[in-house]
C-alpha cells in the first residue's frame, strides 16, 4: 500500500472525529479578513491557531529564572576590563595627551587614543562622530582615551593617570542661538544647521485668509535619556586568523558590522557581531559606541576586553531624545474645521548627527497631526550644540510634536467652546485621506481609537 | 583580604575577597550567580536586589564582609528542579518581564513582600516595588503578577516553606 | 485643594524608515518532524519580537508557537536585518519570515500533493497537518511530509526571503511622496488631580486605545502600551537632563534624573483597536513606539482642564504648574487703581 492509499484508508475511518478536531477552536463564522483576539487559552503556545494568542515568551522563562545571559554576565578566560576617559569639557582642542603613566601601571595591558583608530568617524547619516576624540572635543561626554586592565578598579585608576591638556574653545548650548550667523560653529566651517526638511501642500496664506480664526502657540520639550536598565556593554576578542568577534548590546547588528568594518578597515567577512538579549534599547543602542575602541584594545593586549558603561556615562555619553522648539499657527473655520497649519520646528541636534536626520524627517511629516488639512507648510531644522548627542529615541520626534499639536488643538477647542473630542472627530483622517505629503492613507482607524478610548474612559461632553 | 562565609540559596559558600568588594560583586563574580544585576552601583535602581536575612536589600550597597554569617536568597534560589516558584510562574504568565534586566531584582522584592504579607493591597505592592526601576513594562503587569502569586500562595500552604 | 481634569490626545505614527530601504531577510527551515527553526538577524531588545516572529512562522506553517525555535542576532549565522528600530520588526521582519515560511511550505506542498492525490493549489497547512481545502479529512501530518520531503525525496523544506517596505522618495522642495508603507493610530485619555497649592500632578487613570493592525500577541501589545505610557508620563511630568552654564550635566544619575516608579503609574485601561492591514503579515502593523507618543499631550491637556493653565514647556514639574497657576491668578485679579 503506498502513501496515498494509506491516507485514503485512514480518512474513511473517522471523518466526524477529524472534522470535529479541526474546527474546535475556530469561531462559528470567521470574518473574511481578520484575526480575532483569542481568549486566554491554557498553553497558548500549544495552539495551532498561533495568531492572536497571548503566548508567553520562551525568553521570559529564562528571565524569571535569572538565567538570561546579558553581555555583563559573560566572562572569558583572560578577559580584561576597559574604561573610557571622558573629556569633562564641552568644547576644546586637545593640546596634549600623555598616557605614559597609565601604561606603566601594573595591571594595565593596553591604552588607546583617537589617532590610533584607522577611520575615526562613524554615523548613520553623516560620519561626524569620532570613536575617540583625536583633536576637537565637541561635548563633555566625549571619550578621549581608553584603557584595558586586569580589573575594573585598576582601569579606573589608570584613567586618573592619563594627562590631557585642553585648550578651551567657545561653545554654544542653545539651538535657537546656534542658528544665528554669528554663533560659534560647532563643526566649523559647516553651518550649525546641519539638516532641514520642508513639507509644502496647498497654500497656507490662502488658507489663513479664508479662516475665521487663527491661533498660534509655541511649545518646547526637554532632553531625555533612554535609561535602559542595562547599560551599554560589549566584549571584543580576536582569533588567530585576525577575525574579530564582538558581543554587543546593539539592536542593529548588520549596521554595527558595517560600522566596525569601516572604522577598523576590515573586510566584513572578518567580523562577527553577536547580540545576546538586550536589556532595553528604546533607540539608544542602535549604533556603535565603544566597540571599535574595545576591539583595538583587545588587539593590542591579545586578550578579550569587556567594556560596560557606568550609569553616569549612560547620561553623558550616549544618545538622547531631541529637545524641540515648536511653533504652530492654525487657521480654522468658526465650526472648528482646520483650513491651514504652519509649523516651524527647531531640533537641538547635540554634538553629532547620529539619528537626527531621521528624527527631523519624521517630526516634520507627523507635525500637522492625524488631521485632514488642505494647506500645510512645515519647516524643520536640526542644529548642532555642544551638548550630549541627540539620536534615536522611541518615537523619533513624534512624542514632541504630538505634545505640541494636541495641546494646540485643545487651546483651539477651548477658544471655540468646542468639546475636545468633537473637534478631533471633525478633523481626523478617514480611510483614504491624503497625508501632508500627499500619500493616500489606508487602514486608517484614528476615529475608531478616539471613540474607543472615549467610551472606555467614560468621556461625556459637558453642557 | 576579607574572608566571608555565608549561606546562599541554602548552601554554605565561602570566599576570600578584597575588603571593598560588594555583596553584588561577591555573588556575580565569585559565586557565578549572575541573576542580580549591576544597573547603577549606587542603590538607585534596584536591579541588584537580593534578600538578606529576610529583608530585600540593594546588594550593591552592602559590603561582602557585612554579609558574613548571614542567609542570602537570590533569584537562583526561587525555583526547584521540578517547578518554578509561583512568583516566577505568575510573572511569566502575565508577561510581566520584557527585557528582563530588572526582573531578578523585582522578583526578590516581591518575594520579600509575600513572605511578610500574603494579602497585600495594590498600594502595598507598589510600595514594595518602588525601589525597582523598570523602563520596559510600566509596572502594571508586575503588580498583576504579584496579586496572582499572592492568591496562589494563599491556596498552597506547603509552598510557603521554600528555602530561606 | 485638588482639582480634577481630563485630557485627550490622538496620534499617528509610521512603521519603518523614512523612504530609505530598510529590508529584513529571513530563513525558515522545517525540520524532519514538522517543527521549524527560523533564522533572523533581528535582535530581541525586550519587546518580545522573537515570540511574535515565532507566532507568524507558526501560523504560516500551520503549527504551534512552541514548535518554532527562533535563532537571532548573529551576523555569522543569521541573515541581514535592518534591526529593532522604527517599530518595524513585526511588519518588515514579520513579512520576510512569512514569505520565507511560504517558500518552505511550497516545498512541503509539492511533496504532499501526490500523497493526497490533489493539486498543490488545493492544499493548506493547519493544525500540524497538510490537508485539502474544504475537505480536511484528507490530510497527512506535517511531520510525515517534512520527513518524506527531506529524507526520501532529497528536497529539504527550507525557504529564504527578504522584504522591504515600498516607498516613494519625497520631493526636496515640497516633501510630497510616500515616505512609509503604513501608519498606526492611537488615542489616550488621561484623568489627573492637580493640587492648586503645590502644583503637584497625580495621574489617576489613562484609557488607551491603540491600533496595531492584527494583534499577533495581545499580551505583548498591552506590555508595549503600558511601558510606553510610563515613558510618556516621565516625559510629561518628571524627566529632564539638566546642563550647567558650561555644558556639563548636573544630573547624570538616577538619584536626580527622576523617572517613573511603580508609585507613579496610574490605573490603565488598554484597548487594542482591531484592524487589518493587507500589507502586513496576517494584517499586522506595529506598536513599539506609538505607545509613548500621545501620553504627555493627554496629561498636559488634563492639567489644562483641571486648573486652566497651559504649560507649554515640558516637563510640567510641580514648580512650573504652580508658577502658572499663580500667574493666572495674578492676571485675573481686578486691577487696583490707586486712589
Amino acid at each position: 500500500m503506498n502513501e496515498h492509499s494509506r491516507i485514503l484508508e485512514r480518512e474513511k475511518v473517522d471523518i466526524a472525529e477529524t472534522l470535529r478536531e479541526a474546527d474546535l477552536r475556530l469561531p462559528a463564522v470567521l470574518p473574511r479578513e481578520s484575526y480575532p483576539i483569542e481568549p486566554v487559552t491554557p498553553d497558548a503556545r500549544q495552539q495551532t491557531r498561533a495568531i492572536g494568542q497571548r503566548a508567553t515568551r520562551a525568553d521570559g522563562r529564562l528571565h524569571g529564572l535569572g538565567q538570561t545571559k546579558y553581555i555583563d554576565d559573560l566572562s572569558f578566560p583572560g578577559m580584561l576590563y576597559a574604561r573610557i576617559k571622558r573629556a569633562g569639557i564641552a568644547s576644546a582642542r586637545i593640546k596634549r595627551i600623555d598616557t605614559s603613566a597609565a601604561e606603566a601601571m601594573p595591571g594595565v595591558m593596553a591604552v588607546l587614543t583617537g589617532k590610533e583608530i584607522p577611520v575615526n568617524s562613524f554615523g548613520p547619516s553623516f560620519q561626524d562622530q569620532p570613536v575617540l576624540v583625536d583633536d576637537l572635543v565637541f561635548h563633555a561626554g566625549d571619550g578621549v582615551a581608553a584603557v584595558a586592565a586586569v580589573t575594573e578598579q585598576i582601569a579606573n585608576e589608570a584613567l586618573e593617570k592619563i594627562v590631557v591638556e585642553y585648550e578651551p574653545l567657545p561653545a554654544v548650548f542653545d539651538p535657537i542661538e546656534a542658528m544665528r550667523d554669528d554663533a560659534h560653529k560647532v563643526h566649523a566651517p559647516n553651518s550649525n544647521i546641519y539638516a532641514t526638511k520642508v513639507i509644502r501642500k496647498g497654500d497656507v496664506d490662502k488658507g489663513f485668509a479664508e479662516s475665521d480664526h487663527i491661533f498660534e502657540g509655541r511649545f518646547s520639550t526637554q532632553m531625555i535619556e533612554h535609561v535602559s536598565l542595562e547599560p551599554h556593554a560589549a566584549i571584543a576578542d580576536w582569533d588567530a586568523n585576525g577575525r574579530l568577534t564582538a558581543y554587543a548590546t546593539i539592536g542593529r547588528i548588520t549596521l554595527a558590522r558595517s560600522d566596525m568594518a569601516r572604522t577598523l578597515k576590515l573586510p566584513m567577512s572578518r567580523i562577527r557581531i553577536v547580540g545576546t538579549v538586550v536589556g532595553g534599547n528604546f533607540g539608544g543602542k542602535n549604533e556603535i559606541t565603544q566597540e571599535p575602541a574595545l576591539a583595538l584594545l583587545s588587539k593590542k593586549a591579545g586578550r578579550p576586553v569587556k567594556g560596560v558603561f557606568t550609569r553616569g556615562e549612560e547620561f553623558t555619553s550616549t544618545t538622547t531624545r531631541h529637545p524641540i522648539v515648536m511653533d504652530y499657527k492654525t487657521g480654522v473655520t468658526k465650526n472648528g474645521r482646520i483650513l491651514a497649519r504652519q509649523i516651524r520646528l527647531v531640533l537641538d541636534g547635540g554634538a553629532y548627527c547620529s539619528w537626527s536626520e531621521t528624527t527631523l524627517g519624521k517630526a516634520c511629516i507627523l507635525s500637522p497631526g492625524p488631521y485632514k488639512i488642505d494647506n500645510v507648510l512645515a519647516e524643520a531644522f536640526v542644529v548642532y550644540t555642544n551638548k550630549t548627542m541627540t539620536g534615536a529615541m522611541r518615537g523619533f520626534g513624534a512624542p514632541q510634536v504630538c505634545f505640541a499639536y494636541e495641546s494646540h488643538m485643545d487651546d483651539i477647542a477651548t477658544a471655540l467652546k468646542m468639546d475636545p473630542l468633537e473637534i478631533r472627530l471633525l478633523n481626523a483622517f478617514d480611510e483614504g485621506s491624503p497625508s501632508p505629503t500627499g500619500q493616500v492613507l489606508h487602514s486608517v482607524v484614528v476615529k475608531e481609537t478616539l471613540r474607543k478610548a472615549a467610551d472606555r474612559f467614560g468621556w461625556e461632553p459637558r453642557s | 583580604m576579607t574572608d566571608v562565609t555565608l549561606t546562599v540559596n541554602g548552601q554554605i559558600r565561602s570566599a576570600s575577597v578584597p575588603p571593598e568588594t560588594t555583596l553584588l560583586q561577591l555573588l556575580r563574580e565569585h559565586f557565578n550567580l549572575t541573576g542580580a544585576k549591576l544597573g547603577c552601583d549606587v542603590g538607585d535602581c534596584g536591579a541588584c536586589t537580593v534578600i538578606v536575612d529576610g529583608q530585600a536589600v540593594n546588594s550593591c550597597l552592602m559590603l561582602a564582609g557585612q554579609a558574613h554569617g548571614r542567609e542570602v536568597l537570590t533569584v537562583e534560589g526561587l525555583a526547584t528542579r521540578d517547578r518554578l516558584h509561583p512568583i516566577q510562574q505568575c510573572f511569566e504568565n502575565s508577561g510581566a518581564l520584557q527585557c528582563g534586566f530588572c526582573g531578578p531584582g523585582a522578583l526578590m522584592s516581591a518575594k520579600a513582600l509575600l513572605d511578610e504579607n500574603l494579602n497585600p493591597t495594590t498600594q502595598q505592592i507598589r510600595d514594595a516595588l518602588a525601589g525597582n526601576l523598570c523602563r520596559c513594562t510600566g509596572y502594571t503587569k508586575m503588580i498583576e503578577a504579584v496579586q496572582d502569586a499572592a492568591r496562589l500562595l494563599r491556596d498552597e500552604p506547603r509552598l510557603k516553606l521554600t528555602h530561606a | 485643594m485638588k482639582k480634577r481634569g481630563r485630557g485627550i490626545a490622538c496620534m499617528w505614527y509610521p512603521i519603518g524608515f523614512t523612504v530609505s530601504a530598510n529590508p529584513s531577510a529571513a530563513t525558515v527551515k522545517v525540520n524532519e518532524d514538522g517543527t521549524a527553526t527560523v533564522l533572523t538577524g533581528t535582535v530581541e531588545t525586550g519587546q518580545g519580537s522573537l515570540t511574535v516572529l515565532a507566532q507568524i512562522a507558526a501560523e504560516a506553517l500551520g503549527i504551534a508557537t512552541d514548535d518554532v525555535h527562533v535563532v537571532s542576532a548573529d551576523t555569522d549565522t543569521t541573515p541581514m536585518d535592518t534591526g529593532a528600530i522604527a517599530s518595524r520588526t513585526t511588519y518588515v521582519t514579520g513579512n520576510a519570515i512569512w514569505l520565507a515560511a511560504e517558500a518552505a511550505k511550497a516545498i512541503l506542498f509539492e511533496t504532499a500533493a501526490p500523497m493526497l492525490g490533489v493539486k498543490v493549489s488545493q492544499l493548506e497547512a493547519k493544525d500540524r497537518k497538510i490537508q485539502v481545502k474544504n475537505f480536511p479529512q484528507r490530510n497527512v501530518s506535517i511531520g510525515e511530509v517534512a520527513y518524506r520531503s527531506q529524507v526520501v525525496l532529497g528536497h529539504p523544506a527550507i525557504g529564504s526571503a527578504s522584504w522591504n517596505p515600498p516607498t516613494v522618495a519625497m520631493d526636496p522642495e515640497t516633501g510630497q511622496g510616500k515616505p512609509f508603507a503604513t501608519y498606526v493610530y492611537a488615542t489616550q485619555i488621561a484623568e489627573v488631580d492637580v493640587d492648586d497649592e503645590t502644583g503637584e500632578v497625580e495621574v489617576l487613570r489613562i484609557a488607551a486605545a491603540h491600533d496595531c493592525g492584527t494583534a499577533i500577541n495581545p499580551m505583548l501589545v498591552e506590555g508595549q502600551v503600558e511601558g510606553g505610557i510610563s515613558m510618556g508620563l516621565g516625559m510629561a511630568l518628571q524627566e529632564e537632563m539638566l546642563f550647567d552654564a558650561n555644558g556639563r550635566l548636573i544630573n547624570p544619575n538616577l538619584t536626580n534624573y527622576i523617572m517613573p516608579t511603580s508609585l507613579d503609574m496610574p490605573e490603565l485601561h488598554v484597548d487594542i483597536v482591531q484592524g487589518f492591514d493587507p500589507t502586513g503579515p496576517f494584517g499586522a502593523k506595529g506598536v513599539g513606539e506609538p505607545t509613548a507618543v500621545p501620553t504627555a499631550a493627554a496629561i498636559l491637556n488634563a492639567i489644562h482642564d483641571a486648573v486652566g493653565v497651559r504649560v507649554t514647556a515640558l516637563p510640567a514639574t510641580a514648580e512650573k504648574v504652580l508658577a502658572a497657576i499663580k500667574a493666572k491668578r495674578a492676571a485675573e485679579q481686578p486691577k487696583q487703581i490707586p486712589a
